[in-house]
């Protein structure tokens, strides 16, 4: 699919391969957070913090040689906001992993087998877009990774559905606590939103090559 | 590996005494936006059973009887069809399809511990193909 645009360019397969670190980074990220979740282990969660700094680096570098002249300008803007919106689910996922931190055990543990599988579903979620990345490029389609993305994020829903279900009945009487466990169900779900944002600019930029 | 039901199914169940009216099934049924209930067991010896939109329908509201008259045990459906939590994804579809149920109910021993829809193994296939590359 890339081929018409690369033409053997040196700075396009650079970016390419940049691109799939930059994912593969943000997988291991969700990952480790998927894990510190289940054992429930807050200093594990720094993991997430020090791969957002190397994914950051990552990104700096793919954007900087997209200035230098990789790819044709019309993909350029498609490319960027793919590669943003990667980074926003790697700031998002840093936030829940900060939020974690100083949640209260006796909150997160009424809403922990949802917190499990919605940290279980975005890993997933981020392999699939690594994949649909890796479609793109041996020119696949991605209509079916598009969907697999879709359903999830629909699981996703539901789960935080459930959890603001169970957590309506709990009488919090310290504005802090509130605020922690509520920002951590944002971002915990929100992860998923923007993973799906990511497919679906990966989505344009297939159409914008054909 | 093949998918097994233990990963695709549904854990929320919803579930109901034997003695409860039908009425208290059709708020459960409407409040949480499902098609059936799970009707416990009356004592040890018991088994589970099923009380779905279409019992109730059919049952109680086209013959004119008072749902809050009637209790669930009289129209739920008993035994319930269940499968392991270990049976692999083809199997329950072949099963889904000899039988030509939209839902079966997955059990640990003796106990019931979930649902699997025909959505959800149509979810479930999709996303096994968009993994493979």
């Amino acid at each position: 699919m890339f081929d018409k645009l690369i033409s053997g360019g040196k700075l396009e397969k650079r970016v390419i391969k940049d691109i799939q670190t930059h994912i593969r980074i943000l997988c291991s990220a969700l990952e480790c957070f998927r894990h510190s979740l289940s054992t429930e282990n807050r200093q594990e969660t720094s993991c997430v913090a020090d791969l957002e700094r190397e994914a950051d680096s990552v990104r700096r570098e793919i954007i900087s040689t997209i200035h230098q002249g990789a790819f044709l300008p019309f993909i350029r803007p498609n490319i960027c906001r793919f590669i943003e919106m990667v980074d926003e689910a790697f700031d998002t996922l840093e936030d829940a992993a900060f939020e974690f931190r100083y949640l209260k055990d006796d909150i997160y543990k009424i809403i922990k087998n949802e917190c499990e599988h919605i940290a279980k579903i975005n890993s997933a979620m981020c392999e699939i877009l690594s994949i649909a990345f890796d479609t793109l490029l041996e020119k696949g389609d991605l209509k079916e990774k598009n969907l697999a993305i879709r359903i999830y994020e629909k699981q996703v829903d539901d789960l935080k559905f459930e959890i603001v279900d169970k957590l309506r009945h709990l009488e919090i009487t310290n504005f802090w606590d509130g605020k922690i466990i509520s920002d951590f169900v944002e971002y915990i779900t929100k992860i998923s939103d923007l993973i799906e944002d990511a497919s679906d600019y990966l989505y344009i930029i297939e159409i914008s090559l054909k | 590996m093949p998918t097994k039901v233990k990963e695709i199914m549904n854990v929320k169940l919803e579930t109901i005494k034997p003695d409860a009216t039908v009425f208290d099934a059709i708020e459960k049924l409407v409040d949480k936006r499902i098609r059936s209930i799970v009707v416990l067991p009356k004592d040890e010896k018991d088994v589970y059973g099923v009380i779905t939109v279409r019992d109730i329908v059919f049952k109680v509201i086209s013959k004119n009887l008072d749902p809050n008259k009637i209790k669930i045990e009289e129209i739920a459906s008993k035994p319930i069809i269940s499968i392991d939590k270990e049976t692999e994804l083809e199997h329950l579809i072949k099963l889904m399809e000899k039988f030509n149920i939209a839902r079966v109910f997955v059990h640990e021993g003796r106990e019931i511990i979930g649902v699997v829809s025909l959505l959800d193994v149509l979810s479930a296939t999709l996303i096994d193909r968009a993994r493979r590359y």
